[in-house]
């Protein structure tokens, strides 16, 4: 690769999205000018519905003790406010006969009828919703009223409460002033009195109007602070200690430094930012650089020029990083300040933090995490838009990448969920909680630090993965020149019936392995249940071959049967070599420990799950049944080794292998053999396993010696749940955990050498093969065509 | 200069195979150019993208200046131009910008590359616009900046696809004037068209497509004797209906068996 080249290009393409618009806009615009203007204008909004005028209607004011006072001049006392500023938002309009009707004298809008109507009439309509509210409750207390009747009241009351003018009406009870002072006289006796003699101050609200809430809101915390004082003074006549008033003594201390709370905030807030702004800062300029080329024409005569594939993605990868990385890192710092200067205006006196910024160390480490996230998502948009042919083309390949990253983030802000071994190779989740950790808490960063080495290799492997499926994409003829193509069913189901080919194409493959899944998941839906309540182990295993022959075999055969023109060629039903058919049950026997190792290994260190509870009651069918084996291990090793072979092997890995590339359609079939058990533990093992049987497969060219290591790998496990191998604990090769026969260094030393000898040779024979196909297809461009096809000649 | 022989090209989709090119082969020495004509979907863009190296043939020969296009796609990239129907110009680059950037891509050295510039600005008259933006450019304007990157590296071969499609007669005009001084410069040229007069003014030899299959070939007044045709257009129609006719008794041929 030329950097000479690289350069070049990555200069032009940085100079070209400079010049757009569309790019300065996502980079500059938005964080620079449009995160704090919406900001700003939200935050102020909400300050001017807050500080609003909120109107309170007081019944029977005359009612309301002397002593404590809750009104002073048919205004408010302002002792009993939590905040002055409070006094200028409420308006109290009241009974009281010889008070001007508006109690607010600084109050602007004073004697102004309020949405068209007086304070008489305010009055009046609170009156006539206390009236409603009374017949309310006298009919819920006599029982009178079927529920229906009394659902209708409460209906009516509450259209009339909405169309009062009300925010919060306050109803004080006839006799309320007496009642408090015998209250108080029967405390300073000593004497209980009768309950019911107390009457209810009632507060009506409507939650469902913001106004009235807001309003609620401060009566609530003046009425509870003028309670406070009644009770205060009721225990003063009684000459009660005031401290009796809360004999709970309950004290809620806040431990919680100002900058934790801050690490908190910034913890949910920057991570999930940082990963939607980087595929943000990708999404536009990847669009341009792939699809838009296409668009435009330039695509072809870039490709004309000497700059190899490789560079030209590169140059384009390198452009976008940096865009994606000049988005976050702008948005980040646009939303952090604007955040920081909202949360110090927002909130009452007490609750107004001062945000400060994340400490150094922490915002290294989001640049560190911030650059193979880029990466990450630079190499997929532009390996997705290159796809594409157009942009608008491109924006519907990228939406959903954008969905799936936007629910990644929202998985990562749910409380608790926090890094693990297991995530620390999810893609995206692994970034996002180890920033997430990093910033909420320093002290534990030596803890998170043994995540850093798996989360970034494994950052750096996905977004090395996904640069060269780029470059890939941009050696492909069929995606660089790809005409508009209509799709037409009947067109399409015609083709698929009329031109087939011996083997299945690639899409068929991979629409083989979606059904497989499907089914599956109704598998887990319906026959899981099955087998937990199974009361016999017959049923178990007779539900087990159920599975296998009509969800994995059945679709396989039927596909082949109707896709293809020789059922021979895909399920590759040749008479393999006796040498193939030996590797392929040694194989078998070598494998087994290696697996069960690394499985049990990655379940003891909490990266797999352990296995559920219907694995169980295999088990248990394994180790004390009263079936015959040959039935058990008809079930368990025959069915599946020949079932999931013919699907895998068969129908998948013919239909991949189709396009040329045998390492590529092993690897993804042994990835989709393992998605499809579903169980991480087996899924994990599956892929494993699936890499050497689909390599036999391909070697052998034969499905047989595949089914034979399947078979013998599944008998020999269950075998080895069953504890069926006599085999004595020594010590050495050999050792017993937990009533389970396990596997020493030594062995394990062993069947891996046996392992990789016998997997080299294979590799070694096809690599052969290969280089003596590519020689004979190398043959055919130094002499004219004939007549047959070049497929044909290969 | 160039000599294709045999060169087939199939496609594969969803609806099944679909032979682009079928058995072509010619050859065109240098300081000739040689007209492909031929209707639309003929055959003719997939034929050049082969010669650029950005397909690959299913079979047969391409060699361009004596290097195979399959063996090393890289040297054959460095001598030929291309210059395909829409234009390939970058709208928010400039004229210089655009030829300065391929000419880097193209390794010329510094030194040469300012000279080269200024010498190709002068041939075409491209001062005016030299640092004007694509998007600003007309339809004339950036076809004569397409032909300044076409033409930077001085290649040996040149190839036009439909250079002239949706232009006016007036910019028609100098395109074609420009291919010719090229041919005059003992450059190889390909010339693709489905405009007869073209092939009339400008083509040394020709070769008339469809189908995927060369028709028939030679100079215009070899054709015209060959099918007895002194009317280019319908020199071109005759040939045209002739392959049709040969595919359908090869359909029905295929049927019958």
């Amino acid at each position: 690769m030329a950097w000479k080249n690289v350069s070049l290009i990555f200069l032009r393409e940085v100079k070209d999205q400079l010049r757009d618009r569309r790019t300065l806009f996502m980079i500059t615009i938005m964080p620079v000018l449009v995160y704090p203007m919406l900001g700003m204008g939200a935050m102020n909004m909400m300050l001017t519905f807050n500080k609003q005028l909120r109107t309170v209607v007081v019944l029977n004011a005359d009612e309301l003790p002397d002593s404590p006072a809750l009104l002073v001049d048919g205004s408010v006392n302002n002792q009993w406010l939590n905040d002055d500023a409070d006094v200028k938002s409420i308006r109290v309009v009241t009974d009281l006969p010889d008070e001007q009707p508006v109690t607010d004298a600084e109050s602007p809008e004073k004697n102004e009828p309020r949405r068209g109507l007086t304070d008489a009439q305010l009055v009046s309509n609170g009156e006539q919703l206390a009236k409603k509210f009374q017949s309310l409750l006298n009919s819920t207390d006599t029982d009178e009223m079927t529920d229906a009747q009394l659902s209708a009241i409460q209906s009516r009351l509450s259209q009339q409460f909405s169309e009062s003018g009300i925010q919060v009406l306050v109803i004080i009870p006839e006799g309320y002033a007496a009642s408090i002072a015998r209250l108080k006289t029967e405390t300073a006796r000593a004497d209980a009195g009768n309950e019911s003699d107390l009457p209810v101050l009632h507060v009506l609200k409507n939650s469902a109007d913001d106004k009235s809430s807001v309003a609620f809101a401060r009566v609530r915390d003046l009425l509870q602070n003028w309670e406070s004082a009644l009770r205060a003074e009721t225990f003063a006549a009684a000459s009660l200690r005031p401290e009796l008033q809360h004999p709970a003594r309950l004290r809620w201390v806040e431990i919680a430094q100002g900058e934790e709370v801050a690490a908190n905030i910034w913890s949910k807030m920057f991570p999930a930012l940082m990963v939607i702004m980087t595929l943000t800062g990708a999404f536009y300029p990847a669009i341009d650089l792939g699809a838009g080329e296409k668009e435009r024409g330039t695509m072809e005569t870039l490709l004309i020029s000497p700059a190899k594939r490789i560079e030209l993605v590169f140059g384009k990868f390198l452009t976008v990083m940096m865009f994606s990385i000049g988005t976050a890192l702008m948005n980040l710092l646009s939303m952090g300040l604007t955040g920081q200067h909202m949360a110090s205006v927002l909130g009452g006196a007490e609750t107004r933090l001062n945000l400060e910024f994340p400490g150094f160390e922490s915002l290294i480490w989001l640049l560190i995490l911030l650059i193979p996230l880029a990466a990450l998502f630079s190499a997929l948009c532009l390996a997705l838009a290159t796809f594409a042919k157009s942009t608008k083309e491109g924006q519907y390949y990228l939406t959903p990448l954008l969905m799936v990253v936007l629910g990644l983030t929202l998985f990562c802000l749910m409380p608790g969920v926090e890094i693990t071994p297991l995530y620390s190779v999810v893609p995206v989740v692994n970034v996002a909680l180890l920033l997430k950790g990093m910033l909420l808490s320093t002290s534990q960063s030596g803890d998170l630090l043994m995540y850093a080495v798996p989360v970034l290799v494994s950052s750096i492997g996905y977004s090395a993965l996904a640069i060269w499926w780029a470059i890939d994409l941009y050696n492909s003829e069929g995606v660089l020149f790809r005409e508009a193509e209509k799709f037409d069913v009947r067109q399409w189901f015609v083709s698929l019936t009329r031109d087939k080919e011996p083997v299945p194409a690639i899409p068929e493959a991979v629409f083989c392995f979606l059904i497989i899944m499907m089914l599956q998941f109704v598998a887990m839906n319906y026959l899981k249940p099955d087998i937990n309540a199974a009361d016999s182990d017959r049923q178990i295993l007779r539900t087990l071959v159920i599975q296998q022959l009509t969800m994995i075999a059945c679709p396989a055969i039927f596909m082949a049967l109707i896709l293809t023109t020789s059922l021979k060629a895909t399920l590759r039903l040749r008479m393999p070599s006796l040498t193939s058919m030996i590797m392929g049950v040694s194989l078998a026997f070598f494998v087994h420990p290696l697996s069960i190792e690394l499985s049990g290994f990655m379940v003891e260190r909490g990266i797999l799950p352990p296995p559920p509870p219907e694995i169980s009651r295999v088990s248990e069918i394994l180790s004390g049944s009263s079936l015959p084996a040959v039935m058990i291990l008809g079930v368990l090793a025959v069915t599946p080794a020949v079932c999931e072979e013919i699907a895998f092997r068969g129908f998948i890995l013919s239909g991949l292998a189709r396009g040329g590339r045998l390492k590529v359609a092993v690897i993804v079939s042994s990835m989709m053999f393992g998605i499809v058990h579903m169980i991480p533990q087996q899924a994990f093992n599956a892929a494993l396993v699936g890499l050497v049987i689909g390599l036999l497969a391909v070697h052998s060219r034969s499905l047989f010696p595949a089914i034979a290591f399947h078979l013998c790998s599944n008998t020999i496990a269950s075998l080895h749940a069953g504890n069926g191998f006599g085999l004595q604990p020594d010590g050495v090769f050999f050792s017993e955990v937990e009533g389970q026969l396990r596997y020493e260094t030594p062995t394990l030393l062993l069947c891996g050498i046996a392992v990789s000898v016998v997997i080299a040779r294979m590799i070694r024979d096809l690599k052969a093969e290969q280089k003596e196909k590519h020689r004979t297809a190398m043959k055919s461009f130094e002499r004219p065509a004939q007549n047959e096809s070049f497929a044909a000649e290969i | 200069m160039i000599r294709v022989q045999g060169l087939t090209k199939e496609f594969h989709d969803f609806t099944g195979v679909f032979r682009a090119l079928d058995n072509v082969s010619f050859s065109v020495p240098p300081g000739e150019i040689y007209g492909l004509l031929g209707p639309n979907g003929a055959g003719k863009t997939t034929c050049l993208r082969i010669l650029s190296t950005v397909l690959k043939p299913s079979c047969g020969v391409a060699e361009v200046a004596g290097t195979n296009v399959m063996h090393d796609a890289a040297a054959v990239r460095s001598k030929i131009g291309f210059m395909s129907c829409n234009t390939g110009i970058y709208d928010r680059m400039t004229a210089r910008e655009m030829v300065e950037y391929f000419g880097r891509l193209y390794g010329i050295p510094e030194d040469r590359l300012q000279p080269r510039i200024e010498e190709i600005f002068d041939v075409l008259n491209m001062h005016e616009i030299r640092d004007r933006l694509g998007s600003k450019m007309s339809t004339g304007m950036r076809q004569k900046v397409s032909i300044a990157r076409t033409i930077v590296h001085d290649p040996t071969v040149i190839i036009f696809d439909e250079p002239t499609s949706g232009l006016d007669v007036l910019v028609a005009r100098n395109v074609l004037d420009a291919v010719d001084s090229l041919r005059d410069q003992g450059k190889c040229i390909i010339f693709s068209t489905h405009i007869m007069r073209e092939v009339e003014k400008l083509c040394d030899r020709i070769a008339v497509i469809h189908k995927g299959q060369i028709v028939d070939e030679g100079t215009l007044p070899e054709l015209a004797d060959r099918h007895e045709q002194p009317d280019v257009e319908e020199l071109f129609f005759d040939l045209i209906k002739k392959r049709e006719n040969d595919l359908k008794q090869q359909n029905l041929a295929e049927q019958v068996v």
